[in-house]
Protein backbone atom coordinates (compact mmCIF):
# COMPACT_ATOMS: atom_id res chain seq x y z
CA UNK A 1 0.00 0.00 0.00
CA UNK A 2 1.18 3.50 -0.90
CA UNK A 3 2.16 6.14 1.84
CA UNK A 4 -0.62 8.63 0.53
CA UNK A 5 -3.18 5.76 1.00
CA UNK A 6 -1.97 4.86 4.60
CA UNK A 7 -1.68 8.38 5.54
CA UNK A 8 -5.33 8.59 4.35
CA UNK A 9 -6.31 5.85 6.36
CA UNK A 10 -4.88 6.83 9.48
CA UNK A 11 -6.33 10.24 8.97
CA UNK A 12 -9.95 9.01 9.12
CA UNK A 13 -9.19 6.63 11.63
CA UNK A 14 -8.24 9.57 13.94
CA UNK A 15 -10.65 11.87 12.46
CA UNK A 16 -13.74 9.38 13.43
CA UNK A 17 -12.66 9.15 16.57
CA UNK A 18 -12.54 13.21 17.18
CA UNK A 19 -16.26 12.97 15.47
CA UNK A 20 -17.88 10.12 17.65
CA UNK A 21 -16.23 11.62 20.77
CA UNK A 22 -17.30 15.11 20.60
CA UNK A 23 -20.55 13.81 19.36
CA UNK A 24 -20.77 11.72 21.90
CA UNK A 25 -22.27 8.56 19.98
CA UNK A 26 -19.77 6.27 22.38
CA UNK A 27 -17.53 7.02 25.47
CA UNK A 28 -14.54 8.52 24.92
CA UNK A 29 -12.62 5.28 26.18
CA UNK A 30 -14.90 2.86 23.49
CA UNK A 31 -14.02 5.31 20.33
CA UNK A 32 -10.76 5.78 21.39
CA UNK A 33 -10.12 1.88 21.89
CA UNK A 34 -11.60 1.31 18.87
CA UNK A 35 -9.76 3.56 16.60
CA UNK A 36 -6.61 2.31 18.86
CA UNK A 37 -7.88 -1.59 17.33
CA UNK A 38 -8.28 -0.20 13.52
CA UNK A 39 -4.81 1.50 13.71
CA UNK A 40 -3.80 -1.78 14.96
CA UNK A 41 -5.08 -3.89 12.40
CA UNK A 42 -4.16 -1.61 9.12
CA UNK A 43 -1.01 -1.14 10.54
CA UNK A 44 0.26 -4.38 11.17
CA UNK A 45 -1.47 -6.03 8.09
CA UNK A 46 -0.11 -3.39 5.81
CA UNK A 47 3.36 -3.19 7.37
CA UNK A 48 3.14 0.20 8.75
CA UNK A 49 4.73 -0.88 12.13
CA UNK A 50 5.67 -4.00 13.62
CA UNK A 51 3.41 -5.34 16.84
CA UNK A 52 6.16 -4.49 18.71
CA UNK A 53 6.88 -1.01 17.54
CA UNK A 54 3.51 -1.05 18.42
CA UNK A 55 3.38 -2.03 21.86
CA UNK A 56 5.94 1.41 22.01
CA UNK A 57 3.06 3.44 20.86
CA UNK A 58 1.50 3.57 24.67
CA UNK A 59 3.10 5.57 26.93
CA UNK A 60 3.23 4.01 30.40
CA UNK A 61 5.17 6.34 32.64
CA UNK A 62 2.08 9.03 31.49
CA UNK A 63 -0.36 6.12 32.33
CA UNK A 64 1.44 5.91 36.03
CA UNK A 65 1.68 9.60 36.30
CA UNK A 66 -2.44 9.79 35.96
CA UNK A 67 -3.54 6.83 37.93
CA UNK A 68 -1.17 7.61 41.21
CA UNK A 69 -2.61 11.09 41.25
CA UNK A 70 -5.75 9.82 40.81
CA UNK A 71 -5.49 7.53 43.92
CA UNK A 72 -4.11 10.44 45.99
CA UNK A 73 -6.46 12.46 45.16
CA UNK A 74 -9.40 9.65 45.47
CA UNK A 75 -8.15 9.50 49.10
CA UNK A 76 -8.24 12.61 49.76
CA UNK A 77 -11.18 13.30 48.01
CA UNK A 78 -13.09 10.86 50.53
CA UNK A 79 -11.54 12.36 53.74
CA UNK A 80 -13.45 15.25 53.20
CA UNK A 81 -10.78 17.50 52.46
CA UNK A 82 -12.32 19.30 49.49
CA UNK A 83 -15.81 19.41 50.60
CA UNK A 84 -14.49 21.14 53.79
CA UNK A 85 -12.91 23.99 51.56
CA UNK A 86 -15.90 25.14 49.86
CA UNK A 87 -17.58 25.08 53.28
CA UNK A 88 -15.10 27.59 54.26
CA UNK A 89 -15.65 29.49 51.29
CA UNK A 90 -19.35 29.71 51.92
CA UNK A 91 -19.19 31.13 55.22
CA UNK A 92 -16.20 33.46 54.93
CA UNK A 93 -18.55 35.44 52.42
CA UNK A 94 -20.79 35.42 55.09
CA UNK A 95 -23.69 35.63 53.02
CA UNK A 96 -22.80 38.16 50.95
CA UNK A 97 -23.36 37.85 47.53
CA UNK A 98 -19.95 39.33 46.15
CA UNK A 99 -17.83 38.19 48.29
CA UNK A 100 -20.04 34.55 47.28
CA UNK A 101 -19.22 34.79 44.22
CA UNK A 102 -15.56 35.71 44.37
CA UNK A 103 -14.88 33.18 46.73
CA UNK A 104 -16.58 30.18 45.26
CA UNK A 105 -15.08 31.07 42.08
CA UNK A 106 -11.39 30.95 43.80
CA UNK A 107 -12.57 27.48 45.68
CA UNK A 108 -13.53 26.34 42.17
CA UNK A 109 -10.25 26.91 40.67
CA UNK A 110 -8.14 25.81 43.66
CA UNK A 111 -10.08 22.58 43.86
CA UNK A 112 -9.56 21.54 39.90
CA UNK A 113 -5.98 21.90 40.77
CA UNK A 114 -5.98 18.43 42.22
CA UNK A 115 -9.79 16.66 41.22
CA UNK A 116 -10.22 15.96 37.74
CA UNK A 117 -12.72 18.70 36.22
CA UNK A 118 -15.92 16.94 36.24
CA UNK A 119 -15.21 15.87 39.84
CA UNK A 120 -14.49 19.63 40.93
CA UNK A 121 -17.54 20.32 39.36
CA UNK A 122 -19.98 17.49 40.93
CA UNK A 123 -18.47 18.95 44.36
CA UNK A 124 -18.80 22.98 43.57
CA UNK A 125 -22.42 22.62 41.81
CA UNK A 126 -23.67 20.51 44.94
CA UNK A 127 -21.97 23.45 47.03
CA UNK A 128 -23.84 25.96 44.91
CA UNK A 129 -27.25 24.44 44.61
CA UNK A 130 -27.28 24.14 48.17
CA UNK A 131 -25.78 28.03 49.03
CA UNK A 132 -28.37 29.62 46.46
CA UNK A 133 -31.01 27.60 47.05
CA UNK A 134 -30.61 28.51 51.15
CA UNK A 135 -29.72 32.05 50.41
CA UNK A 136 -32.86 32.44 47.62
CA UNK A 137 -29.99 33.46 44.68
CA UNK A 138 -30.44 32.98 41.04
CA UNK A 139 -28.01 29.94 40.67
CA UNK A 140 -27.09 30.41 37.29
CA UNK A 141 -24.39 33.06 37.43
CA UNK A 142 -22.45 31.02 40.07
CA UNK A 143 -22.62 28.04 38.14
CA UNK A 144 -21.38 29.16 35.15
CA UNK A 145 -18.81 31.77 36.98
CA UNK A 146 -17.61 28.15 38.65
CA UNK A 147 -17.75 25.90 35.61
CA UNK A 148 -15.10 28.81 33.96
CA UNK A 149 -13.17 28.60 36.71
CA UNK A 150 -12.64 24.90 37.02
CA UNK A 151 -11.71 25.01 33.68
CA UNK A 152 -8.98 27.03 34.57
CA UNK A 153 -7.84 25.72 37.58
CA UNK A 154 -4.40 24.16 37.74
CA UNK A 155 -3.06 25.45 34.65
CA UNK A 156 0.34 25.81 35.79
CA UNK A 157 0.70 22.58 38.10
CA UNK A 158 1.98 19.41 36.42
CA UNK A 159 -1.07 17.45 37.84
CA UNK A 160 -3.76 20.24 37.43
CA UNK A 161 -5.05 18.51 34.44
CA UNK A 162 -4.73 15.33 32.12
CA UNK A 163 -3.51 16.90 29.12
CA UNK A 164 -0.92 18.95 31.62
CA UNK A 165 0.71 15.51 32.42
CA UNK A 166 0.84 14.76 28.86
CA UNK A 167 2.48 17.85 28.18
CA UNK A 168 4.80 17.36 30.76
CA UNK A 169 5.70 13.97 30.13
CA UNK A 170 6.24 14.38 26.24
CA UNK A 171 8.07 17.82 26.77
CA UNK A 172 9.81 16.63 29.93
CA UNK A 173 9.23 19.45 31.95
CA UNK A 174 9.25 19.15 35.59
CA UNK A 175 6.50 20.50 38.34
CA UNK A 176 8.95 23.07 39.30
CA UNK A 177 9.41 23.93 34.84
CA UNK A 178 5.27 24.13 34.94
CA UNK A 179 5.23 26.59 38.10
CA UNK A 180 7.94 28.96 36.96
CA UNK A 181 6.68 29.29 33.64
CA UNK A 182 3.20 29.49 34.26
CA UNK A 183 2.73 29.96 37.77
CA UNK A 184 2.34 34.13 37.43
CA UNK A 185 0.23 33.47 34.61
CA UNK A 186 -2.29 31.28 36.35
CA UNK A 187 -2.31 33.86 39.56
CA UNK A 188 -3.53 36.99 37.00
CA UNK A 189 -5.54 35.00 34.68
CA UNK A 190 -7.80 34.33 38.19
CA UNK A 191 -7.89 37.61 38.76
CA UNK A 192 -8.75 38.49 35.79
CA UNK A 193 -11.24 36.16 34.80
CA UNK A 194 -13.01 36.55 37.98
CA UNK A 195 -13.61 40.84 37.16
CA UNK A 196 -14.74 39.47 33.67
CA UNK A 197 -17.11 37.06 35.25
CA UNK A 198 -18.39 39.46 38.18
CA UNK A 199 -18.65 42.41 35.86
CA UNK A 200 -20.78 40.26 33.41
CA UNK A 201 -22.67 38.56 36.29
CA UNK A 202 -23.13 41.72 38.75
CA UNK A 203 -26.46 42.50 38.52
CA UNK A 204 -27.63 38.85 38.59
CA UNK A 205 -25.96 37.81 42.11
CA UNK A 206 -28.97 38.65 44.51
CA UNK A 207 -28.77 40.70 48.07
CA UNK A 208 -27.52 40.36 50.98
CA UNK A 209 -28.92 37.64 53.36
CA UNK A 210 -28.12 35.85 57.03
CA UNK A 211 -26.19 33.08 56.62
CA UNK A 212 -26.80 30.04 58.68
CA UNK A 213 -24.16 28.96 61.60
CA UNK A 214 -22.04 26.68 61.24
CA UNK A 215 -18.74 24.99 61.75
CA UNK A 216 -16.85 23.73 58.99
CA UNK A 217 -15.07 21.17 60.20
CA UNK A 218 -17.86 19.34 61.50
CA UNK A 219 -17.71 17.88 57.82
CA UNK A 220 -14.64 16.20 58.71
CA UNK A 221 -15.87 12.35 59.45
CA UNK A 222 -12.69 10.94 60.01
CA UNK A 223 -9.96 13.51 61.57
CA UNK A 224 -7.24 10.77 60.77
CA UNK A 225 -8.16 9.89 56.81
CA UNK A 226 -8.27 13.60 56.89
CA UNK A 227 -4.66 14.76 58.65
CA UNK A 228 -3.02 11.60 56.64
CA UNK A 229 -4.92 12.62 53.33
CA UNK A 230 -3.28 16.14 53.98
CA UNK A 231 0.26 14.75 54.98
CA UNK A 232 0.39 12.74 51.24
CA UNK A 233 -1.14 15.50 48.97
CA UNK A 234 2.12 18.04 50.66
CA UNK A 235 4.29 15.10 50.49
CA UNK A 236 3.72 14.46 46.91
CA UNK A 237 3.77 18.26 45.99
CA UNK A 238 7.39 18.52 47.87
CA UNK A 239 8.27 15.03 46.14
CA UNK A 240 7.29 16.82 42.59
CA UNK A 241 9.47 20.14 43.49
CA UNK A 242 12.24 17.74 44.65
CA UNK A 243 12.00 15.92 41.36
CA UNK A 244 15.76 16.61 40.27
CA UNK A 245 17.48 14.98 43.37
CA UNK A 246 15.34 11.94 43.79
CA UNK A 247 16.96 10.36 40.17
CA UNK A 248 13.33 9.19 39.51
CA UNK A 249 10.54 10.63 37.08
CA UNK A 250 6.98 12.04 38.40
CA UNK A 251 5.00 8.99 37.49
CA UNK A 252 7.49 7.19 40.45
CA UNK A 253 6.63 10.01 42.75
CA UNK A 254 2.79 9.70 42.06
CA UNK A 255 3.04 5.77 42.46
CA UNK A 256 4.72 5.91 45.11
CA UNK A 257 2.30 8.42 46.94
CA UNK A 258 -0.56 6.71 45.55
CA UNK A 259 0.87 3.01 47.68
CA UNK A 260 1.43 5.45 50.71
CA UNK A 261 -1.84 7.13 50.70
CA UNK A 262 -3.26 3.42 50.16
CA UNK A 263 -1.64 1.93 53.50
CA UNK A 264 -2.39 5.04 55.47
CA UNK A 265 -5.88 5.54 54.36
CA UNK A 266 -6.81 1.99 55.50
CA UNK A 267 -9.70 2.51 52.92
CA UNK A 268 -10.91 -0.76 50.84
CA UNK A 269 -8.02 -0.49 47.57
CA UNK A 270 -11.09 -1.85 45.46
CA UNK A 271 -13.39 0.59 46.62
CA UNK A 272 -10.71 3.77 45.51
CA UNK A 273 -9.78 1.37 42.46
CA UNK A 274 -13.38 1.50 41.39
CA UNK A 275 -13.58 5.28 41.64
CA UNK A 276 -10.52 6.41 39.08
CA UNK A 277 -11.81 7.82 36.15
CA UNK A 278 -11.26 4.79 33.84
CA UNK A 279 -12.91 6.55 31.08
CA UNK A 280 -10.05 8.79 30.63
CA UNK A 281 -7.00 6.42 31.37
CA UNK A 282 -8.67 3.95 28.40
CA UNK A 283 -8.64 6.96 26.34
CA UNK A 284 -5.72 8.59 26.70
CA UNK A 285 -4.28 4.65 26.07
CA UNK A 286 -6.19 3.99 22.96
CA UNK A 287 -5.43 8.03 21.57
CA UNK A 288 -1.55 7.56 22.27
CA UNK A 289 -2.23 4.56 19.99
CA UNK A 290 -3.96 6.18 17.22
CA UNK A 291 -1.63 9.34 17.32
CA UNK A 292 1.40 6.63 17.17
CA UNK A 293 -0.02 5.26 14.14
CA UNK A 294 -0.37 8.54 12.12
CA UNK A 295 3.21 9.46 13.34
CA UNK A 296 4.82 6.14 12.01
CA UNK A 297 2.52 7.06 8.84
CA UNK A 298 4.68 10.25 8.54
CA UNK A 299 1.88 12.39 8.53
CA UNK A 300 2.60 14.41 11.79
CA UNK A 301 5.96 15.01 10.26
CA UNK A 302 4.50 16.19 7.25
CA UNK A 303 1.92 17.99 9.06
CA UNK A 304 4.83 19.77 11.80
CA UNK A 305 7.11 20.53 8.96
CA UNK A 306 4.38 22.46 7.04
CA UNK A 307 2.78 24.13 10.18
CA UNK A 308 5.97 25.63 11.24
CA UNK A 309 6.72 26.34 7.98
CA UNK A 310 3.48 28.87 7.64
CA UNK A 311 2.84 29.98 10.93
CA UNK A 312 6.10 29.56 12.88
CA UNK A 313 9.28 30.65 11.38
CA UNK A 314 9.98 32.39 14.15
CA UNK A 315 9.95 31.79 18.23
CA UNK A 316 6.93 34.41 18.42
CA UNK A 317 4.64 32.73 15.72
CA UNK A 318 5.19 29.47 16.49
CA UNK A 319 4.71 30.01 19.84
CA UNK A 320 1.29 32.32 19.49
CA UNK A 321 -0.18 30.19 16.69
CA UNK A 322 0.37 26.78 19.13
CA UNK A 323 -1.68 29.06 21.93
CA UNK A 324 -4.40 30.06 19.81
CA UNK A 325 -4.42 26.50 17.37
CA UNK A 326 -4.69 24.58 20.93
CA UNK A 327 -7.03 27.10 22.06
CA UNK A 328 -9.38 26.76 19.66
CA UNK A 329 -9.30 23.30 18.89
CA UNK A 330 -10.30 22.56 22.77
CA UNK A 331 -13.29 24.54 22.32
CA UNK A 332 -14.43 22.06 19.72
CA UNK A 333 -12.53 18.26 20.82
CA UNK A 334 -11.22 16.85 24.24
CA UNK A 335 -8.14 18.91 25.40
CA UNK A 336 -6.59 15.25 26.06
CA UNK A 337 -7.00 14.83 21.84
CA UNK A 338 -5.60 17.97 21.68
CA UNK A 339 -2.90 17.44 23.67
CA UNK A 340 -1.67 14.46 22.29
CA UNK A 341 -1.26 15.66 18.94
CA UNK A 342 0.42 18.46 19.46
CA UNK A 343 2.74 17.20 21.33
CA UNK A 344 4.55 14.94 18.54
CA UNK A 345 3.93 17.89 16.23
CA UNK A 346 5.91 19.99 18.44
CA UNK A 347 8.28 17.54 19.02
CA UNK A 348 9.47 16.66 15.99
CA UNK A 349 10.83 20.57 15.26
CA UNK A 350 13.35 19.92 18.01
CA UNK A 351 13.06 23.14 19.79
CA UNK A 352 15.70 24.42 22.23
CA UNK A 353 16.15 26.49 24.97
CA UNK A 354 13.53 28.94 25.75
CA UNK A 355 11.98 28.99 22.57
CA UNK A 356 11.31 25.36 23.45
CA UNK A 357 9.61 26.49 27.17
CA UNK A 358 7.38 28.71 25.38
CA UNK A 359 6.03 26.96 22.48
CA UNK A 360 5.21 23.88 25.43
CA UNK A 361 3.64 26.50 27.50
CA UNK A 362 1.97 28.06 25.03
CA UNK A 363 0.58 24.48 24.52
CA UNK A 364 -0.39 24.14 28.46
CA UNK A 365 -2.14 27.23 27.97
CA UNK A 366 -4.09 26.41 25.01
CA UNK A 367 -5.34 23.22 26.00
CA UNK A 368 -6.60 24.58 29.46
CA UNK A 369 -7.99 27.77 28.26
CA UNK A 370 -10.23 26.53 25.37
CA UNK A 371 -12.44 23.76 27.34
CA UNK A 372 -15.12 26.12 28.34
CA UNK A 373 -16.67 28.03 25.77
CA UNK A 374 -19.48 26.31 24.80
CA UNK A 375 -21.73 24.01 26.46
CA UNK A 376 -20.24 21.20 24.27
CA UNK A 377 -16.28 22.43 24.91
CA UNK A 378 -16.02 19.37 27.41
CA UNK A 379 -17.56 17.18 29.58
CA UNK A 380 -17.17 19.69 32.81
CA UNK A 381 -19.37 22.16 30.67
CA UNK A 382 -22.10 19.43 29.96
CA UNK A 383 -22.06 18.48 33.42
CA UNK A 384 -22.95 22.29 35.12
CA UNK A 385 -25.68 22.32 32.02
CA UNK A 386 -27.19 19.15 33.36
CA UNK A 387 -27.16 20.36 36.78
CA UNK A 388 -28.97 22.96 36.84
CA UNK A 389 -31.36 21.14 34.27
CA UNK A 390 -31.44 18.91 37.23
CA UNK A 391 -32.77 22.15 39.78
CA UNK A 392 -35.18 23.08 36.76
CA UNK A 393 -32.99 25.76 34.84
CA UNK A 394 -32.52 26.02 31.34
CA UNK A 395 -29.18 27.79 30.29
CA UNK A 396 -29.17 28.26 26.53
CA UNK A 397 -26.47 27.62 24.34
CA UNK A 398 -26.18 31.34 23.91
CA UNK A 399 -26.39 32.13 26.84
CA UNK A 400 -23.34 30.15 28.11
CA UNK A 401 -21.81 30.69 24.88
CA UNK A 402 -21.65 34.79 25.24
CA UNK A 403 -19.18 33.81 28.58
CA UNK A 404 -17.80 31.14 27.91
CA UNK A 405 -16.37 32.60 24.59
CA UNK A 406 -15.60 36.66 26.03
CA UNK A 407 -13.79 34.62 29.21
CA UNK A 408 -11.90 32.51 26.67
CA UNK A 409 -10.86 35.82 25.00
CA UNK A 410 -9.63 37.52 27.78
CA UNK A 411 -7.96 34.47 28.86
CA UNK A 412 -6.07 33.63 25.96
CA UNK A 413 -5.53 37.54 24.47
CA UNK A 414 -3.54 37.69 28.01
CA UNK A 415 -1.77 34.80 27.42
CA UNK A 416 -0.22 35.87 24.36
CA UNK A 417 0.94 38.64 26.25
CA UNK A 418 2.51 37.24 28.80
CA UNK A 419 4.06 34.50 26.91
CA UNK A 420 5.68 37.61 25.06
CA UNK A 421 6.73 39.46 27.72
CA UNK A 422 7.82 36.18 29.86
CA UNK A 423 9.84 35.13 26.75
CA UNK A 424 11.20 37.71 25.42
CA UNK A 425 9.73 36.82 21.94
CA UNK A 426 9.64 40.47 20.87
CA UNK B 1 -28.50 0.09 17.51
CA UNK B 2 -30.95 1.33 20.30
CA UNK B 3 -29.66 -1.29 22.33
CA UNK B 4 -26.08 -0.37 21.87
CA UNK B 5 -26.76 3.64 22.94
CA UNK B 6 -28.73 2.27 25.80
CA UNK B 7 -25.80 0.60 27.24
CA UNK B 8 -23.47 3.84 26.39
CA UNK B 9 -26.28 5.91 28.33
CA UNK B 10 -26.32 3.35 31.21
CA UNK B 11 -23.72 4.81 32.52
CA UNK B 12 -24.35 8.44 33.38
CA UNK B 13 -26.68 8.06 36.09
CA UNK B 14 -23.48 7.23 38.61
CA UNK B 15 -22.08 11.06 38.32
CA UNK B 16 -25.71 12.00 38.64
CA UNK B 17 -26.03 9.60 41.97
CA UNK B 18 -22.54 11.46 43.11
CA UNK B 19 -23.96 14.84 42.78
CA UNK B 20 -26.97 13.56 44.57
CA UNK B 21 -24.97 12.13 47.88
CA UNK B 22 -22.32 15.44 47.28
CA UNK B 23 -25.85 17.89 47.88
CA UNK B 24 -27.14 16.02 50.70
CA UNK B 25 -23.79 16.44 52.40
CA UNK B 26 -23.51 20.18 51.76
CA UNK B 27 -27.30 20.06 53.20
CA UNK B 28 -26.25 18.48 56.12
CA UNK B 29 -23.34 21.21 57.03
CA UNK B 30 -25.08 23.80 55.78
CA UNK B 31 -28.82 23.42 55.80
CA UNK B 32 -31.14 21.29 58.21
CA UNK B 33 -29.46 18.52 59.08
CA UNK B 34 -31.87 15.20 58.77
CA UNK B 35 -31.49 11.59 59.60
CA UNK B 36 -32.40 8.55 57.36
CA UNK B 37 -33.82 5.52 59.72
CA UNK B 38 -34.90 2.31 58.73
CA UNK B 39 -37.34 0.75 60.83
CA UNK B 40 -38.64 -2.37 60.26
CA UNK B 41 -41.85 -3.83 60.68
CA UNK B 42 -41.76 -5.48 64.16
CA UNK B 43 -42.30 -9.38 65.01
CA UNK B 44 -45.63 -10.76 65.35
CA UNK B 45 -47.20 -7.93 63.03
CA UNK B 46 -46.67 -8.68 59.55
CA UNK B 47 -50.59 -9.34 59.00
CA UNK B 48 -50.56 -5.63 59.37
CA UNK B 49 -48.30 -4.66 56.45
CA UNK B 50 -49.76 -1.95 54.45
CA UNK B 51 -50.95 0.04 58.48
CA UNK B 52 -46.90 -0.20 58.85
CA UNK B 53 -46.00 1.12 55.26
CA UNK B 54 -48.47 3.70 55.55
CA UNK B 55 -46.53 5.04 58.90
CA UNK B 56 -43.97 6.51 56.84
CA UNK B 57 -46.13 9.25 55.50
CA UNK B 58 -48.44 9.83 58.61
CA UNK B 59 -47.85 13.17 59.39
CA UNK B 60 -49.12 12.64 63.23
CA UNK B 61 -46.91 9.62 63.84
CA UNK B 62 -44.14 12.02 62.09
CA UNK B 63 -44.53 14.49 64.74
CA UNK B 64 -44.63 11.72 67.70
CA UNK B 65 -41.17 10.79 66.34
CA UNK B 66 -39.98 14.66 66.26
CA UNK B 67 -41.52 15.16 69.95
CA UNK B 68 -39.56 11.61 70.72
CA UNK B 69 -36.69 13.11 69.09
CA UNK B 70 -37.01 16.77 71.09
CA UNK B 71 -37.26 14.60 74.30
CA UNK B 72 -34.47 12.42 73.77
CA UNK B 73 -31.85 15.72 72.75
CA UNK B 74 -33.49 17.44 76.02
CA UNK B 75 -32.16 14.86 78.09
CA UNK B 76 -28.66 14.20 76.45
CA UNK B 77 -28.08 18.38 77.24
CA UNK B 78 -29.51 18.48 80.33
CA UNK B 79 -29.85 15.08 81.86
CA UNK B 80 -33.15 15.57 82.97
CA UNK B 81 -34.82 11.70 82.06
CA UNK B 82 -38.27 12.47 79.25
Amino acid sequence: MSMDATIIIFLLIYLLTLLVSAIELAPLSVAALSGALLTAWFGIQYGVFTYEEALGFVDFRLLGLVIGTMIVVEVAERSGLFRVMALYAIKLSGGSPGKLFVFLCVTSAAVSMFLSDPTAMLLMAAATVTITKLLNYDPTPYFLASTVMINLGGTSTLIGSVSNMIIGVEAGMTFTDFVSYLALCEVALWALTILTLYWLFRSRLGEKRELPEYNPREAITDKQLFYRSLFILFLLIFLFLTLENLGVGPEGVALGCAILALILSKLDPAEIFKELDWETIFFIAGFMFIVGGLEKSQFLNILSTQLFQTFGQNSLNATLSTLWFSGIASTIVSNIAVALTFSPIIKLQGFSGLSSSAVWSALVLGTNLGGATTPFSGAVCMMAVGALKREGITVHFGDFTKVGLITSLVQLSFSSLYLILRFGLI
Amino acid sequence: MARVKKWFKSRKPKGERKYEEEKREFEMAVGKPFIRIKIEIPEGFEDQRAQFLNLERDEKFLEEVRDLIKKRLTYEKHGVKP
